[in-house]
This record gives structure tokens, C-alpha cells and sequence, in this order.
């Protein structure tokens, strides 16, 4: 990974050896399969779409970090 | 003396008895040793009631009148702020944006019917090389016409990414830092290195440099410029001065960039012979 930013670089990477791995999850919701990460309360945050209908991409309810409403 | 002139004697109570004797059937809603308010748990239905609206055929039928469809914009515009994030998820201090949310929505954009145009409104920092360089090259690829706009910075990897529209805008006030890529992590200092680093340089010059009027050497005299900056050697260009270096096509804010998408629209309907209502 090459980052090219102005930003001082241990500011942007500040963190990164603390950062554990969500727990991930693949689910599908309403027949759109995505990876979704188990937050501490039991919800479920997206995470990325899976899916392979763009139009998804454009739901604004698929905005990855966005919780889902069971 | 009037009887109610007082209530002295125990602050907040009542003294006395009201003359008319409560009616037995008539329950009371709310107890007085109850520290809640009624109000607080059944709030009070209001005295208006919303009507349901009538759907397409019912109001044909009923009123004559058809419901107007909302009204849906014909541009989509997609912000790319912060870090642009690359394979490696950033730690979340950082506002990041994920290629791979981008590109699918991109293809969506091409191949949507309703979609004419897309505006890309750019507030980074630069980010990765090879994510920068992936939503350039979409973006550049796309049939409909799209509209770049800079506005609080367009750094590093932003200026491949702004300049890949057809038609690019700045803020007047707006900077585009223009430096050298850098190696970060762990380098080994054999020749392999920098001619790989001088590889990812010329992916981002020659990106550039096919995309907007400058040229490579003067975009490689910007980079390199010694003096201008004082941690990092290169350059930061400020509003006008990223149009006269040829990079960016004019200054500008959202409305003459809404402007001029419309317009392009307008241009490619009538090349392809499409009546416009």
C-alpha cells in the first residue's frame, strides 16, 4: 500500500497495531447479500455490499456503516 | 377573609376541600401521588388527523387528479472526502473513502437510464495510490458526462482523481498539493525500490498529464519543487492558480459546475438527436 497524502503519515496511521478485526459476518437482507460486523449490542452494521446488482450501491439504506433494522 | 386567599400553611398543597363533590363514575386519569405526568407516557392525540393520500387509480377515479411524481434529479454526485482507503482499512480516526463502495455505484451511474450526469465534489487528502488511480480511471471511462469540483483541498492522489472528469472546477480558495510519492513502512534501500517508486510516479503523471492541459514536465517541476513546502518537497496550488497551470479547467463554485453539467447533458442529447421536452 503506497499512500500519497500531505498528511503526516503517524497521524494517519496512528492506531493501526490496536486495531482488532471485527467480527464479521456474511448475511443476505432482503435477497442483497452483504458482510456485515456484529457491533457490542447485537446490531448489525454493514460493512460492504456483496452484492452484484450496482443498483444496490445507489440504496442509500446499503450505505456501508449503516445499521440494518430487523 | 376569602377562603382561597392562602395557601401559606403547607407550601404546595391545597388547604382545603373543593365545594362540589367529584363525580363517582368518573375515574381519574391520573393520580396525584404519581410522579409522572400523563402527559409524558400517552401523549396527547392530536386534534388534526392526517389524511391518507390517494394512490394513483383511486385518486384518478375520485378527484380526477393524478399524484405528481416526486421529483427525482437527473445528476448523481458523489463526495470523495478525507483518505482515500486502500486495501488496508485505516485506523477510524481517519474519514475514509472506500473504493469499493464507489466503483459499483459508478457502474450503476453508466448504465442507469434516469442518471445524465455525475458531479464529483473532491474535500481529500490523498489517500492511496492505487484506489485514487481506480476511481480515476472509472470516472474517465464513463459515457455520461461528468463534472469535477474542488473545494476545501484536492491533495496527492485527489489531483488524478479531479482531473479525470470531463470538465474540472476549484474553489477559489480551495489548495491541491502536488508532491512526491513516498514510500512509507518498512523500505529497502536497493535500486528495485526507487525504480518501482518512479514507476508509481510516472502511473500518476501520465494519468494527469492525458487528462489535463499540463504537461509532464511541468507537472514533474511541480512535484519536485524544492522550497514551497517545508517538511515535504513539492507544491501547493491555490484556486486560480490550478487553472493557470493548466490543470484544473476554471474557476468556480456548485452553481456554475451544476451549470455547465447541465449543459453538457443538454449537448449530448442533441448530438444524439434525442427532442428535449
Amino acid at each position: 500500500m503506497i499512500l500519497w497524502t500531505p498528511m503526516q503519515l503517524e497521524l494517519v496511521l496512528e492506531g493501526m497495531e490496536n486495531m482488532t478485526t471485527p467480527d464479521y459476518c456474511r448475511i443476505s437482507h432482503q435477497g442483497v447479500p452483504m458482510l456485515v460486523e456484529k457491533t457490542d449490542g447485537g446490531r448489525k452494521r454493514i460493512a460492504r455490499l456483496l452484492s452484484t446488482n450496482p443498483a444496490d450501491y445507489l440504496n442509500a439504506d446499503y450505505t456501508p456503516g449503516k445499521f440494518l433494522e430487523d | 377573609m376569602d377562603k382561597y386567599s392562602s395557601y401559606d400553611d403547607e407550601p404546595g398543597v391545597f388547604p382545603y376541600s373543593p365545594d362540589i363533590d367529584p363525580e363517582p363514575s368518573i375515574e381519574p386519569d391520573h393520580s396525584p401521588d404519581d410522579p409522572h405526568s400523563p402527559d409524558e407516557d400517552h401523549p396527547r392525540s392530536p386534534r388534526r388527523v392526517q389524511g391518507r393520500q390517494k394512490l394513483g387509480v383511486d385518486s384518478i377515479k375520485e378527484l380526477g387528479t393524478m399524484q405528481v411524481p416526486e421529483v427525482k434529479s437527473n445528476i448523481h454526485s458523489i463526495s470523495i472526502v478525507g483518505q482515500i482507503e486502500g486495501h488496508l482499512v485505516l485506523p477510524p480516526q481517519n474519514k475514509t473513502t472506500k473504493y469499493e463502495h464507489i466503483i459499483p455505484q459508478l457502474v450503476a451511474i453508466e448504465q442507469s437510464t434516469e442518471i445524465e450526469g455525475l458531479l464529483l465534489i473532491l474535500n481529500t487528502v490523498g489517500g492511496d495510490v492505487e484506489a485514487g488511480l481506480a476511481i480515476a480511471e472509472m470516472i474517465t471511462s464513463l459515457s455520461k458526462p461528468t463534472v469535477s469540483i474542488v473545494l476545501g483541498g484536492g491533495h496527492s492522489i485527489g489531483v488524478p482523481v479531479a482531473v479525470a472528469t470531463s470538465y474540472s472546477f476549484i474553489a477559489e480558495t480551495a489548495s491541491m498539493t502536488i508532491h512526491p510519492i513516498r514510500l512509507n513502512g518498512l523500505v529497502i534501500g536497493v535500486p528495485q525500490t526507487y525504480e518501482y517508486l518512479d514507476k508509481m510516479q510516472d502511473r500518476v503523471v501520465n494519468f494527469v498529464t492525458s487528462h489535463s492541459k499540463i504537461t509532464s514536465g511541468q507537472f514533474r517541476e511541480l512535484m519536485f519543487r524544492t522550497g514551497e513546502l517545508a517538511r515535504d518537497i513539492g507544491i501547493v496550488l491555490i484556486g486560480k492558480e490550478a487553472v493557470e497551470k493548466g490543470l484544473i479547467d476554471e474557476v468556480g463554485g456548485v452553481s456554475k459546475a451544476v451549470a455547465k453539467l447541465k449543459q453538457m447533458i443538454a449537448d449530448r442529447a442533441n448530438n444524439k438527436g434525442v427532442t428535449l421536452q
